[in-house]
């Protein structure tokens, strides 16, 4: 199963500020939905810890991550891997940064393959809960930007 | 009193209660689940959620190092210690190199990447969890069409994804088409897959035996004869080191058949213990998401040429058959339906491009009507689709092109032969059957009142009985040809009659048919017959074709059983013809106050079986040397008169017999919820002389059920990522008995010439219900220019067809050329 979103906001920082922001995982991380720990490895690898919970499926997921593209103040780009409740999850996420006279506009995307058992069982409900999350997330960024 | 054989009717044809009910029904039968073995070991699967990757790393340390776990297996221990499993194609499928684990690379979403061996099941359950496994995802390919565009290769060293491609010619197809009337083009035909759902899933217990280096199977495999031969060449072991039995199995439908990795997973395990015995039970989801599934098939292309009467002279198509992951027991499907090569019709002019591939789905089995079904649904919706576009009657489109009961036996373009059969009269009693004449009244009526009603006739065959020779057309180099079967028939120390045959049933009454032929040959009743069922290679009656499938007990086993009982017979007329000082024209055979016995017609004297017996086996002093000869104890392998097709031609006669099935159902769609419900439903049956006739029906009644589960309810979905969405019950809906109509069932009998009872094989029912049921959606919708061109349809696909129509954006799948 693929969720695939994309949007964009604008923020009244610089670009510089913005791309800072969203490459460092340290102050990136904390603003995902559930999340509950990270260790980094080194400056562009770095493994997160969330809380997943469809209905009554509940677990913890690893996700291995990787900022895989760094392009300041252009562009971020992060791509990562893990396992949730038997079954595997691939994310990309990527941000486009444009500068305007006021700030900032944040173009982002993001991509997540959901492979295994949660497809079948929880399938209906796993696009409402991709988006509800993601929703948080950009609310949070934009909260964490102003 | 001795009754004599001509006082006693035939137990063959009678509705003898099945000799298996007092055991399954109490509770007692034994199956593969129920045995368990001192010190035994549970295996558990870790399976990949990817469809398609490379496996990185697995980490097996988290698992080894749990309490109660005994060993971890991974793809490449495997991979250093076997061969990989046979194939029975050609290049490039014979360049594929399958292994019960995965060595390096994912296929299908569940395919199984290590094993883990655990002292409860439960232990190993948890053990699973704790195997790590590194994946690099890979691009997945789910549709068939996509694969043979070979951009994502799933086998590197095929280097292509087709397995088999073969264009099956005969007759004059041009010539045919330059005359013809009208030429119909139907430009794609979808076959869905879908799967059986037996209510007992796959068993294995398997223990290798390091002292005297043999390996022991308890399961439920179907096919044992055909599994063993995979397990020996891969495992390494000579053939006769493998014993495998089976008890009671609780459905199979073919899907067992191909549980061959799973069995050698586990004696490998046992191996890696140092012999203790390994039981792997398989979950539901298991089942369903990585056991096997039938094949799915697009029909593209087809154009058909009709005379001015409507009748077909030519057909032309192209077939993709999409196998799955593996091949396994294909590509033999690439030619089995061919074995109903013009299904019940009469045209003589026909080229199918029929071509096969692998896609990151789960691999396929032979399904209950196992590639036949899939042609026999294309070929029912070709003259449906004929029919409404030249606006001839369904079932005068059908009285004009089948082939006619004076024309038995019939041979088919490619070589088959068709036994007996008579589908005009097949039609007639299941118009009778539903009231055809009534609801056609009843549509017109309900058409005014805008209500979506249609009827629909689906006419099929069951071929039983194959000439293991076709594997040659899609294999020159196959070593299989032919086909038999053995039985056994003994007088044990006291008397009693035991049978004992190689068959695997489950559910097909094999216990009380054999008995009842048994006890016509002995003139005795059925009751006095014990028979052995199950596969078991040291009980020396199986063959190489023993197992339960495509459709041929009632003619291979049964005709087996009867020539063991007329050896029994005849060494039992000896003997008694000594012991009685009698001639042999004097004896009689019968039961008298002491049971079973043989007795002198001229003297009254007589000898029950008791004392046939102990003369032989415990009083052998007494028998004169011209007797030594006698065993009481005869072993008899029925052959099938098959020939090697010619491989070249692809002609040649396949199967032995054909049974016939034809199906009316009458469908409404619900107005606002385009749910399509059967509102009636008739089921005619020919399977020549019925053993058994409750049998037959109760068999009738099950392909019934999985005709309309699949036509309306059964299917397994895949996403664009190859993530099956349907490996629960719950998502699956397998029908049940509360979606079942009232099946109003009846039958004609036309006895084979090809049987010495006269019976055909049957019980995989042809899929008549998918036939029906898209015929009678087609009739419902025929109006409003919609044609049914998949084997599914439910709610959904049926609102979204309509709203397709309604909104112009629908296609024009079939064009009609009327030539002046």
């Amino acid at each position: 199963m693929a969720i695939r979103l994309s949007g964009e906001f604008e923020v009244r920082r610089k670009p510089e500020e913005v791309y800072d922001f969203l490459s460092d995982p340290q102050k990136f991380a904390p603003l995902l939905p559930d999340y509950r720990g990270m260790t980094q490895q080194d400056a562009t690898h770095f493994t997160l810890r969330v809380e997943v919970g469809i209905s009554y499926i509940k677990g913890m997921a690893e996700m291995k991550m990787h900022l895989e593209e760094a392009e300041r103040p252009k562009r971020a780009r992060y791509r990562g891997q893990g396992s949730v409740a038997g079954g595997n999850v691939s994310v990309t996420a990527g941000f486009d940064l444009r500068p305007t006279d006021s700030g900032t506009v944040v173009a982002w995307a993001g991509e997540s393959l959901i492979f295994g058992r949660l497809t079948s069982i929880a399938g209906g409900l796993l696009e409402p809960l991709g988006k509800k999350n993601v929703q948080r997330l950009i609310d949070g960024l934009r909260a964490a930007l102003e | 009193m001795v009754k004599t054989e001509t006082e006693e009717k035939n137990w063959v044809g009678r509705p003898v209660p099945r000799k298996e009910e007092n055991r399954l029904l109490r509770g007692r039968g034994k199956f593969a689940d129920d045995i368990k073995l001192r010190n035994m070991l549970y295996l558990g699967f870790v399976r990949s959620s990817y469809a398609h990757a490379r496996i990185v790393a697995v980490d097996t340390s988290r698992a080894q190092a749990r309490k109660g776990v005994v060993s971890v297996l991974t793809g490449p221990e495997i991979a250093s210690e076997t061969q990989p499993f046979l194939e029975i194609g050609p290049e490039p499928c014979a360049k594929i190199k399958d292994y019960p684990l995965a060595v390096s690379k994912i296929r299908y979403q569940g395919e199984p990447v290590a094993a883990v061996l655990a002292e409860s099941p439960a232990l190993a359950v948890d053990a699973v969890e704790l195997v790590d496994v590194q994946y690099e995802p890979l691009d997945p390919v789910v549709d068939v069409e996509e694969a043979l565009k070979d951009e994502s290769v799933l086998h590197e060293e095929a280097a292509t994804n087709r397995v088999w491609r073969g264009v099956f010619e005969y007759g004059n197809v041009d010539q045919a088409f330059a005359e013809a009337a009208y030429v119909v083009d139907i430009d794609r035909l979808h076959f869905h897959r879908f799967s059986s759902t037996p209510l007992e899933t796959n068993v294995i217990l398997a223990q290798w035996d390091g002292k005297d280096e043999r390996i022991y199977y308890w399961c439920n495999n179907s096919f044992p004869s055909f599994a063993i031969q995979f397990l020996a060449a891969h495992l390494g072991v000579p053939i006769d080191r493998i014993r495998v039995e089976t008890s009671d199995i609780g459905g199979s439908f073919g899907i067992k058949i191909t549980s061959y990795p799973q069995m050698a997973v586990c004696a490998l395990a046992s191996r890696k213990a140092g012999g203790r015995a390994v039981k792997w039970v398989e979950t539901r989801s298991e089942h369903m998401l990585a056991s096997a599934h039938g094949n799915e098939r697009t029909f593209r292309r087809t154009r058909v040429a009709l005379d001015r009467q409507g009748v077909i002279t030519a057909l032309v198509s192209e077939h993709l058959d999409d196998c799955g992951a593996y091949p396994r027991y294909e590509p033999l499907g690439c030619v089995i339906w061919s074995q109903v090569f013009p299904g019940v019709y009469r045209f003589r002019n026909a080229r199918i491009d029929f071509t096969q591939a692998v896609t990151n789905k789960c691999p396929v089995g032979p399904n209950r009507g196992y590639s036949r079904m899939q042609h026999l649904w294309f070929l029912e919706r070709v003259v449906d689709i004929c029919a409404h576009q030249l606006a001839i009657p369904a079932d005068e489109m059908r009285l004009r092109n089948y082939i006619r009961r004076e024309e038995f036996p019939y041979t088919t373009p490619n070589g088959c032969v068709y036994d007996s059969g008579n589908y005009a009269k097949m039609l007639d009693v299941a118009k009778a059957l539903i009231g055809w004449e009534e609801w056609k009244k009843k549509q017109a009526s309900a058409r005014e009142e805008g209500r979506l009603i249609g009827i629909g006739i689906g006419t099929t065959l069951d071929s039983g009985t194959n000439n293991f020779g076709q594997s040659q057309i899609v294999n020159p180099a196959a070593p299989f040809s032919g086909n038999s079967q053995g039985a056994n028939c003994k007088l044990d120390i006291y008397g009693e009659v035991v049978v004992a045959v190689g068959s695997c049933p489950q559910g097909q009454g094999h216990e009380t048919t054999a008995a009842q032929v048994v006890a016509d040959v002995l003139n005795i009743h059925p009751d006095t017959v014990t028979v052995r069922t199950g596969f078991d290679t040291e009980r020396n009656v199986h063959t190489g074709f023993s197992g339960t499938y495509a459709s041929q007990f009632a003619v291979s086993g049964l005709s087996a059983v009867h020539g063991a009982a007329q050896k029994l017979k005849h060494e039992m007329t000896r003997l008694a013809a000594f012991a009685l000082q009698a001639s042999s024209d004097d004896l009689e055979f019968g039961s008298g106050s002491t049971g079973p016995e043989i007795r002198s017609r001229s003297t009254g004297a007589s000898i029950n079986y008791w004392g046939l017996s102990n003369i032989v086996n415990v009083n052998s002093a007494v028998l004169p040397p011209e007797l030594h000869d006698i065993t009481l104890n005869c072993r008899y392998v029925w052959r099938a008169p098959f020939k090697v097709p010619d491989k070249e031609k692809k002609y040649g006669s396949l199967t032995l017999t054909y049974a016939s099935q034809l199906h009316i159902a009458v469908v409404e769609i619900e107005p606002e919820t385009f749910i399509p419900r059967i509102l009636d439903y008739a089921a005619v049956d020919d399977c020549g002389t019925r053993i058994n006739p409750p049998i037959v029906e109760g068999q009738v009644y099950g392909a019934t059920a999985h005709g309309i589960g699949a036509a309306l309810m059964e299917r397994c979905v895949y996403d664009s990522l190859g993530n099956m969405l349907t490996s629960t019950f719950s998502d699956y809906t397998p029908i049940t008995a509360m979606n079942m109509p009232n099946v109003k069932y009846g039958h004609i009998e036309t006895p084979s010439p090809h049987s010495y009872s006269g019976a055909k094989g049957m019980g995989e029912g042809g899929a008549a219900p998918l036939h029906a049921i898209s015929a009678a959606l087609q009739d419902a919708l025929s109006a409003r220019g919609i044609v049914i061109a998949d084997s599914f349809n439910n709610g959904d696909s049926l609102f979204r067809a309509l709203a397709e129509q309604k909104s112009g954006q629908g296609t024009k799948p079939v064009k009609v050329e009327r030539r002046s």
